[in-house]
């Protein structure tokens, strides 16, 4: 009698979520374009993809934006969560503050960091000058991009993390933290032994959640960098649309997304089940 | 508190023990002073990590380039945005889209979600697993055969096209906040409801929904900020201007007039409000924790 109302929710799920994967499934075995059904030609664009140079440059791309987001984020997140537990005054004032880059929509903020980054009278370029950096091309040197668009991201992220991290530690019962300074333990023992074990499961849900996050995570990268310079900030999100919407090759586009899609499933259930682990240790 | 300190023979760093009056130590909870020296800290990260917004600020209200205005904050790119962009036409489809994205959304989500915190059974559980699956898809896989489908049925350059994927999108979240909320609600008001002979729907509307408005609200923003914010989807499926909504609009005019800071900012300053006045009114509803909770929980 429920089945009323789990219906609708189930009816878009299938329409925007599942019937779009399942086609994606079988267009991935094609060689279509956005206008045409290709023909079947099996495993194909895997292999093409496989042993394409660019492919794998975005997937190392990919790991590294989503590594540096993850815990640039986290550690960021925990450290101001932790700075604000105690002793701050108006510490709510600063959370709605800090909030700011998470809520302020991403072309907005991507605008913002093309005026404080881009050309090299930006205000940045202009501050590394003074100290010394000349010629601190933040967009065009193919590092320094890799480098911009990842803090770029970690600065969108970090308000995600302070968030969750803030709600785990107010949750932390606060005689443990006596027990501990009876003992005589240190601050970096407290946090080590802890405070840290205490948030375990916060912590890899936040960590699952960003995972997704960057991975899937297409506007940060394309409205700062388009994926340049010459493809160094490509992630396979970029690579994916540029391959379907530019070069117009819809299978290997779509092929391109369906291995992320497993690599991200997998990643995603090994963390679950970390979660697991951490439940039953409780 | 200092006879206290003689009593016991307090050791070093226990400066808080204080004997009760049964003559047993007590420990005082640590005490809440303030440190100016973290306050100050504090002070110069919010300060750094702002300067990229306040930019957008400072800039909106400088003169446009070629002005002769000496002023050293003018009003007049806000002035010339209506005249000189189509932010008016990207301020209408954005709320449009946004608007039904909440009230559909909302509506879909509340009852699933009680299922879902309410149901103990396999098919629930099955239920929960393809919602965490779903959620784990990116956008960009589901984009493009939605593209391919939605060019057959009409509705690519429709803005009705990307609301009903924005809908989709907040479903998996939305739902599982909405479980979240109706879970710190006890059932036994539900069950006296049932003994009086209310139906389930009954008691659903009557007293669970009654009693939701923080979930119902924190699921809303939720829902606001993904349509709002949202580039990708809005990317893909819109061709023409007049169909732009705010995301892809200032991408465009950015494009073109890329030196023209004040007007650019202008349009930006307009586009970050909406989502920051939902935020400062209503930011005590929306708790990213509670989402953690009844993610860890199933």
């Amino acid at each position: 009698m429920l089945i009323a109302f789990v219906a609708p929710s189930i009816v878009l799920l299938l329409l925007i979520n599942l019937y779009p994967t399942i086609y994606a499934a079988s267009e991935s075995l094609r060689n279509g374009t956005l206008a045409t059904v290709g023909r079947f030609i099996g495993f194909a664009n895997y292999s093409s993809i496989f042993s394409s140079s660019a492919f794998w440059k975005a997937a190392e791309f990919t790991v590294i934006f989503s590594v540096v987001g993850v815990f640039g984020s986290w550690l960021a997140g925990l450290g101001i969560a932790l700075l604000l537990r105690d002793r701050v005054a108006v510490p709510s004032v600063f959370k709605v503050l800090l909030l700011l880059p998470w809520i302020v929509p991403v072309v907005v903020s991507a605008t913002s960091w093309n005026w404080l980054v881009a050309t090299p009278e930006s205000p940045l370029p202009q501050l590394a000058h003074f100290l010394g950096f000349h010629n601190a091309l933040f967009l065009a040197n193919p590092t320094l991009a890799k480098i911009t668009v990842c803090v770029f991201k970690v600065w969108i992220s970090f308000p995600f993390m302070m968030m969750m991290m803030s709600a785990a530690l107010t949750s932390v019962d606060k005689n443990v933290y006596e027990a501990a300074q009876i003992d005589g333990a240190s601050r970096w023992q407290t946090l080590r032994r802890l405070t840290l074990p205490l948030i375990a499961r916060s912590t890899y849900i936040s960590w699952i959640l960003m995972t997704i996050f960057c991975v899937n995570d297409f506007p940060t990268i394309f409205l700062l960098t388009g994926g340049g310079p010459v493809g160094a900030t490509t992630s396979l999100v970029v690579l994916a649309y540029q391959t379907v919407f530019e070069d117009l090759q819809t299978g290997t586009g779509i092929s391109i997304a369906f291995i992320m899609t497993i690599a991200l499933v997998l990643v995603s259930v090994f963390l679950y089940r970390q979660i697991r682990k951490v439940n039953i240790a409780e | 508190m200092s006879t206290a300190d003689t009593l016991v023979q307090a050791p070093a760093g226990t400066r808080d023990r204080t004997l009760d009056r049964t003559g047993a130590v007590r420990i005082q909870p640590p005490r809440r002073r303030i440190s100016w020296m973290r306050t100050g800290v504090m002070i110069l990260i919010t300060a750094i990590v702002l300067v990229p917004i306040g930019g957008v600020v400072g800039l909106s209200l400088r003169p446009a380039l070629g002005s002769n205005s000496n002023a050293a904050i003018t009003f007049a790119n806000f002035v010339n945005m209506f005249s000189q962009t189509q932010v008016l036409t990207w301020l209408r489809n954005s709320l449009g889209v946004t608007l039904v994205t909440v009230l559909v959304s909302v509506a879909v989500a509340a009852p699933a979600g009680y299922v879902l915190s309410r149901g103990r059974n396999r098919l629930v559980s099955s239920y929960s697993l393809m919602l965490f699956i779903v959620q784990s898809l990116p956008v960009v896989t589901a984009v493009i055969p939605l593209f391919i489908l939605f060019a057959k049925i009409g509705l690519v350059d429709n803005l009705l096209g990307i609301t009903i994927i924005y809908v989709g999108s907040t479903m998996s979240v939305s739902i599982w906040m909405m479980a979240a909320y109706y879970d710190s609600i006890p059932v036994s008001l539900e069950e006296a409801a049932w003994m009086d002979g209310c139906s389930v729907f009954g008691s659903f509307s009557r007293i669970v929904l009654r009693n939701s408005l923080p979930g119902l609200l924190s699921t809303a923003i939720f829902a606001f900020l993904l349509a709002w914010n949202d580039y990708l989807v809005a990317l893909v499926f819109l061709r023409s201007s007049s169909n732009f909504t705010f995301a892809v609009g200032l991408e465009s005019f950015f494009q073109q007039n890329s030196t023209n800071w004040g007007l650019v900012m202008a349009v930006a300053v307009l586009m970050m409000l909406p989502p920051i006045i939902i935020f400062a009114v209503l930011n005590r509803y929306f708790s990213i924790g509670g989402l953690g909770g009844a993610l860890a929980g199933r």
